[in-house]
C-alpha cells in the first residue's frame, strides 16, 4: 500500500473521530478543566519549590513554566493523536479485536496505533502553547524565528512518547493484561514532568537513554534556549532510532504468538 | 455471625481474591506507585539542597525531608483508590440497578470490597515501617497510631469520592470531576511535598480539607513531629470529617437516586 493510500485511511479515521467527538461535546470541557487543573497543580508545586530556593539546577522558575509549557503542548499532542490507542491496545490483544485488524490490506500496527484521536485536546495543546510564549522572554527566549524550531521539537516530543509508550504496552502479548504496564509507564513518565536539570548526572543519563523521557521537553526548552551539541542530536537519532526498532521486533515476535480470541 | 456482618466479611473477601487473582498487577502496582514518586520527591530534595545549595527549608534540613519522604510512602499508599470511579462508571452504565434491587447499599458494598486490597497494603507497609523501627530513631508505637489515622483518612477519602461519584446520576462525564479531585488531593495531601513548604500565608488552604489526614498528617505524627495531643486532636477531627462525608454521600445519593434512569437493566 501507498503512502497516498495510508493517507486517505487517516483522512477517514479523523473525520469518524471528528463527528463521534461532536456527539459528545462536553468531553471537550472535561478535558479542558482535567487537563487545567493538572497544569496548576504542576505550576503550584514549582511556585512552592521556588518560594524557598531562588533557582534549581541553575534554571529560574520562568524557565521552568517556559519548560511546563512544552511539556504540556507536547502531551496534549499526544494524547489528541495517540493516546486512547495505546489505552485500548490490550483490549486489540485480549478480546481479540486485533483479528478484524490482520485482515485489512493496510498495517495492522498502523491501524492499532491511529483508530482513535481525542480531538478534544486540542485545546490543551494551545493552552500549554500559551504557557510557553507567556513566559518566553523572561525564560530567555530569543523568539524570533526560532519560534519554528518549536514546532520540529514538540515532533520529537511526540515521537518519543509514541514509541517508549509502545514498548510498555506491547508486552500484553505475554503478559494479558496491560493496565499495570500502562500505569507504571505513567508513573515513569511523571519524572519528565521536571526538567531534567534538577536531576544527578546518573538520572540525566538514564531520561536520556534507557527512558528517554527528557526528549519530551527537557531537551526542547533546554535546545531553545541554550542550544544543543551536535553529539546530543546525533545521541537522540540513536536514542529514538532504537526503541523504534526494538518495538518493531517485539510487536512482530508478539504477532507470531497472538491466538485469536475469537477464533 | 450476623448476618449484616456476613456480608460485608463477603465482600472484605471477595476483595482480596479480586486482588490475588492478579497478582503480578498488584506488585507492578504498589511499586510503581510507592517508589517512583518516592525517587522523584527525593530527587527534588536534591536539586533543592545540592544543586540550589539550601542549607535549609521551611526550617528543614536535608535528612528531614529526606525521611518524610521515606516515611510518607508508608501511608501515601493506604490512601484513595479507585473505587469512585467504580461508582460513578456504575451509575453511568446503568449497572447500579442489580444493587438497587438488593438489600444492601452500593456504596457500602464498594468500600467493603475495595477496602480489602488497602488492607492489605496498610498490613505490608506497617510490617516495614515496624521492621526499619530498631534501625531508625521511629516509634512502633507511632507508626501504628499513624496508620490507624491514615486508615481513617483512606475512609475519609472514600466517603469523598462517593459523594462526587454521584455527579454521575446528572452528568455523563462525572469521572473528570473524580480525576479533579485526585489532582488537588494528590497536592493538599502531602503526597507530592510535605506542607510545611507551602507558604505560611497559604497554609489555610491545606488546612481547610481533610487531605493532609491522608499522609502528611499520619507521616508528621509518625516522625515525631506531631505531639500525642496534637494526634489525638486530629483523630477528633478526622471523626468530624467522617460525619461530615456520611452526611455529603447521604445527601448526594438521596437527591441523585431520584434522577436515575435505567433502561434495560
Amino acid at each position: 500500500m501507498q503512502l497516498s493510500q495510508y493517507l486517505k485511511v487517516y483522512q477517514v479515521q479523523f473525520k469518524n473521530n471528528w463527528v463521534r467527538e461532536a456527539v459528545y461535546r462536553t468531553n471537550f470541557l472535561t478535558s479542558v478543566v482535567v487537563d487545567l487543573i493538572w497544569m496548576v497543580v504542576e505550576a503550584s508545586l514549582f511556585s512552592v519549590i521556588y518560594a524557598n530556593v531562588p533557582t534549581l539546577g541553575g534554571w529560574t522558575l520562568h524557565q521552568v513554566y517556559f519548560f511546563l509549557g512544552i511539556f504540556f503542548a507536547s502531551d496534549a499532542l499526544f494524547s489528541i493523536l495517540f493516546m486512547r490507542n495505546y489505552w485500548q491496545f490490550s483490549d486489540l490483544i485480549n478480546k481479540g479485536e486485533l483479528d478484524i485488524l490482520l485482515t485489512k490490506p493496510i498495517s495492522p500496527l498502523f491501524l492499532a496505533l491511529t483508530r482513535w484521536m481525542s480531538l478534544t485536546n486540542i485545546f490543551n495543546f494551545f493552552l500549554g502553547m500559551g504557557v510557553c510564549i507567556y513566559y518566553a522572554k523572561e525564560a530567555g527566549f530569543m523568539g524570533g524565528w526560532k519560534w519554528l524550531l518549536l514546532g520540529g521539537w514538540l515532533i520529537i516530543g511526540l515521537i518519543t512518547q509514541s514509541v517508549v509508550r509502545f514498548l510498555f504496552v506491547v508486552w500484553t502479548f505475554w503478559t494479558e493484561r496491560g493496565w499495570a504496564l500502562s500505569r507504571l509507564y505513567y508513573q515513569f513518565f511523571s519524572v519528565a514532568t521536571k526538567p531534567d536539570v534538577i536531576y544527578p548526572a546518573i538520572v540525566r543519563y538514564a531520561l536520556l537513554t534507557l527512558l528517554p523521557f527528557a526528549f519530551v521537553a527537557s531537551v526542547p526548552a533546554r535546545a531553545l534556549l541554550y542550544g544543543l551539541s551536535p553529539l546530543e542530536y546525533f545521541w537522540m537519532v540513536v536514542v529514538l532510532g532504537s526503541f523504534f526498532l526494538i518495538g518493531r521486533i517485539v510487536w512482530f515476535k508478539g504477532l507470531r504468538r497472538y491466538s485469536s480470541a475469537s477464533s | 455471625m450476623s448476618k449484616p456482618l456476613n456480608w460485608r466479611l463477603a465482600a472484605v473477601i471477595n476483595g482480596f481474591q479480586d486482588t490475588l487473582a492478579y497478582k503480578s498487577e498488584f506488585f507492578i502496582e504498589f511499586f510503581s506507585s510507592a517508589i517512583v514518586p518516592a525517587v522523584i520527591q527525593l530527587l527534588l530534595w536534591y536539586s533543592m539542597f545540592k544543586l540550589g545549595g539550601a542549607e535549609k527549608v521551611a526550617g528543614q534540613s536535608y535528612g528531614d525531608l529526606i525521611a518524610y519522604t521515606w516515611v510518607s510512602v508508608l501511608f501515601s499508599q493506604v490512601r484513595g483508590g479507585n473505587i469512585d470511579f467504580d461508582l460513578a462508571e456504575m451509575i453511568r452504565s446503568g449497572s447500579l440497578s442489580q444493587y438497587l434491587l438488593r438489600p444492601i447499599g452500593a456504596v457500602e458494598f464498594f468500600f467493603f470490597r475495595g477496602i480489602s486490597t488497602k488492607l492489605m497494603v496498610a498490613v505490608i507497609c506497617l510490617v516495614v515501617g515496624l521492621a526499619v523501627c530498631p534501625f531508625t530513631e521511629l516509634s512502633p508505637l507511632r507508626i501504628l497510631g499513624a496508620m490507624v489515622l491514615a486508615l481513617i483518612g483512606n475512609l475519609i477519602a472514600y466517603q469523598i469520592g462517593a459523594a462526587l461519584a454521584a455527579s454521575a446520576f446528572v452528568w455523563e462525564e462525572a469521572y473528570s470531576v473524580l480525576m479533579v479531585k485526585n489532582l488537588v488531593v494528590q497536592l493538599l495531601s502531602g503526597e507530592l511535598i510535605p506542607l510545611y513548604l507551602v507558604p505560611e500565608n497559604l497554609s489555610w488552604i491545606w488546612k481547610s480539607f481533610p487531605f493532609y489526614l491522608y499522609v502528611f498528617g499520619p507521616t508528621q505524627y509518625a516522625l515525631g513531629k506531631w505531639t500525642h495531643q496534637e494526634f489525638i486532636h486530629n483523630i477528633e477531627l478526622s471523626f468530624v470529617w467522617i460525619l461530615v462525608g456520611w452526611a455529603l454521600v447521604h445527601i448526594s445519593w438521596k437527591l441523585g437516586i431520584k434522577k436515575y434512569i435505567s433502561i434495560g437493566g
